[in-house]
């Protein structure tokens, strides 16, 4: 099986920091294939059981928990590949790249490189936001609908 | 050997493709379009890749998308499988210049056997029989009477841009030819805009009987032997058997003489099938010749145990055919297409989810197959769920097996076309081998397969 073709643990071990890191209680990422849906119960009643085996969070501490959340909630949108080929952050091997993490991108900006029959395609950003995290190591190769990076399209510069 | 092939198809083609690579231990790469995700090949291959959206021309017909995945994943050649590439001359090209081996004939071949009429020009000028007609098209009246004098009576008139049928009617005599062809040359102007139409000789009953052969490429190429796919509706093959039925040895050999011939003409190489139609006991028409491997390979693996998808891979890798010239054939084989549509609804597609999928086993049966309980079949392809492939010491023994195998199988969700081949296994004619391309619109009644 491609440890390209979906989501791999990896991915979402990284995704599940990222929620952690950016105190997020609720992170949705929704790529054509799959959505990752990654919730953090910070109910007390939630903390207690996590140690235990059978965890079944009262239903109050669940319903508080959703009134909390609804500020923080987020959806990250994904730069999509639209090809197979090999991923590229920069113009060339020693420039620099074309966008890094918390950079703001507009829509049409290229973001990356894709090589494919050493044509090099420039990719261009389908949204306005900014880059919260860079998903694809430079060098790999990438499939058609894979997520490049994710985008929070509710910090527009 | 290859290290790695990557199959660029889906359904049960690739599957089977995959099982090839796998005993062969070569590494295998799925493409896959957005709609195929859970599908069959993508989970058994060793790798997969998304190369597209659903509709083929952005996905399995996505030729730089393709190369690209065979390039960032290294592989060393490519099978086609049947359809989408594999008779693109153009495809086996790139895949020649990207130095990616393409598993089937040289795009020269593809070429000179793709253009029908061409090819049939080909054929008669090496000496096969083709079926006789108007050389080119036929305009007016004069040109018509004159190509009638070397065809005979009774002949068919065709719409030189046509198909399926459309725009065709036979004639008796050169009065009825008179007649006929103004009203033909209106209907081919309105249906495809061209008025042209050629002539050819028409059989009545002819047998479709087609000839497996393989060719190393090094000048040795070997007839594995025939096909009886007479069993069709409107020209898609439902059910096919090997060996034919009522071939007399005499024809037979002459059928395998010249498919042998048409192969070489081309300078063929790999794993093809000669298509012929067979009119009485003496008469053998070329059709075309399938320049890939076909749906229909298995019944000549059943009866020969010869691996055709492992010999098609060997041969690219440049392995010389370790088969006997003369190949030896046991027992008869008859294969079974499950498509689902539904043949009570005049054969309408039936995609969806399926929700049972039991299929049968036992002595003699194998089935070839992408689908499960839990699949759903999407609408943007064909409508093949599955292949039933039934062996028995003689015809007899095979038609009683694929009745068992089809009873037993279970498809839940999604009408197919089992109850259509329980129909045509209990046909009386059908049991005496007396069949032609006519057999379903002749001795079938579809009216009897609608359900109260």
């Amino acid at each position: 099986m491609s440890e390209h073709g979906r989501f791999d643990l990896e991915e979402i071990r990284a995704l599940i920091r990222l929620a952690a890191e950016a105190e997020l209680t609720e992170l949705e990422v929704a790529a054509p294939h799959l959505t990752v849906r990654i919730k953090k119960d910070s109910g007390p009643a939630a903390e207690t059981h996590a140690a235990g085996a059978a965890s079944a969070p009262a239903p109050d501490a669940a319903a508080q928990a959703a009134g909390q959340t609804v500020a923080q909630e987020r959806r990250y949108a994904p730069i999509a590949s639209p090809m197979v080929g090999t991923f590229y952050r920069a113009p060339k091997p020693d420039a620099p790249v074309f966008v890094q993490e918390g950079d703001t991108v507009e829509v049409g900006q290229t973001v990356c490189i894709l090589e494919a029959m050493k044509l090099f395609n420039e990719i261009p950003s389908e949204v306005a936001g900014r880059i919260v995290r860079v998903l694809v190591e430079n060098g790999a190769p990438v499939e058609y609908g894979q997520p490049l990076f994710l985008v929070d399209p509710s910090a527009v510069a | 050997m290859f290290n790695k092939v990557l199959i660029a198809n889906r359904g049960e083609i690739a599957v089977r493709i995959i099982r090839a690579c796998r005993e062969l231990g070569v590494g295998t790469v799925a493409v896959y379009s957005e709609a195929d995700r859970e599908s069959l090949h993508v989970r058994m291959a060793d790798e997969a890749f998304c190369v597209g959206p659903a509709a083929a021309r952005d996905s399995y017909l996505n030729i730089p998308n393709i190369m690209a995945t065979a390039e960032v994943l290294g592989v060393d050649a490519i099978h086609p499988g049947y359809g989408f590439l594999a008779e693109n001359p153009h495809f086996a090209e790139i895949c020649q210049d990207s130095q990616i081996t393409f598993i089937g004939p040289p795009a020269d071949a593809i070429y000179k056997m793709g253009d029908k009429s061409a090819a049939r020009q080909l054929m008669r000028h090496a000496g096969i029989p083709v079926i006789p007609g108007s050389v080119g098209q036929v305009r007016d009246e004069a040109a018509a009477l004159a190509a009638a004098k070397q065809t005979g009576f009774p002949l068919v008139i065709k719409a030189a841009a046509g198909g399926g049928g459309r725009g065709m009617r036979v004639v008796q005599s050169a009065s009825d030819l008179r007649r006929a062809l103004g009203a033909a040359q209106s209907e081919a102007e309105a249906a495809f805009g061209d008025g042209a139409l050629y002539l050819e000789k028409y059989l009545a009953s002819p047998k479709h009987i087609e000839v497996q052969i393989i060719a190393d490429g090094r000048g040795t190429t070997i007839a594995v032997g025939e096909r009886d796919c007479s069993i069709q509706r409107r020209h898609q093959k439902l059910l096919e058997e090997t060996p034919a039925v009522e071939l007399s040895p005499r024809l037979r050999r002459a059928l395998l003489r010249a498919a042998v011939r048409a192969a070489e003409v081309v300078g063929y190489a790999n794993a093809g099938t000669v298509e012929f139609l067979v009119e009485g006991t003496n008469h053998l028409y070329f059709m075309e010749m399938n320049t890939r491997i076909q749906v229909e390979h298995p019944v000549t693996e059943m009866v020969t145990n010869i691996d055709l998808v492992k010999e098609q891979i060997r041969i690219a890798a440049g392995e010389r055919l370790a088969l006997p010239r003369e190949v030896q054939s046991h027992g008869h084989a008859i294969e079974c297409r499950i498509n689902a549509e539904d043949p009570a609804r005049d054969f309408l597609p039936s995609s969806g989810p399926i929700t049972a999928f039991v299929p049968p086993g036992g002595p003699g049966i194998r089935v070839d197959t992408h689908a499960f309980a839990g699949y759903t079949i999407p609408p943007h392809y064909d409508s093949l769920i599955a292949k039933v492939i039934a062996w028995g010491r003689d015809r007899d023994e095979a038609i009683a097996r694929m009745r068992r195998g089809l009873r037993e199988f279970e498809i839940g969700g999604v009408r197919t076309t089992i109850p259509f081949h329980l129909k045509v296994l209990d046909n009386a004619f059908f049991r005496k081998g007396e069949v032609s391309v006519n057999f379903v619109q002749r001795r079938i009644d579809l009216a009897d397969l609608r359900s109260p």
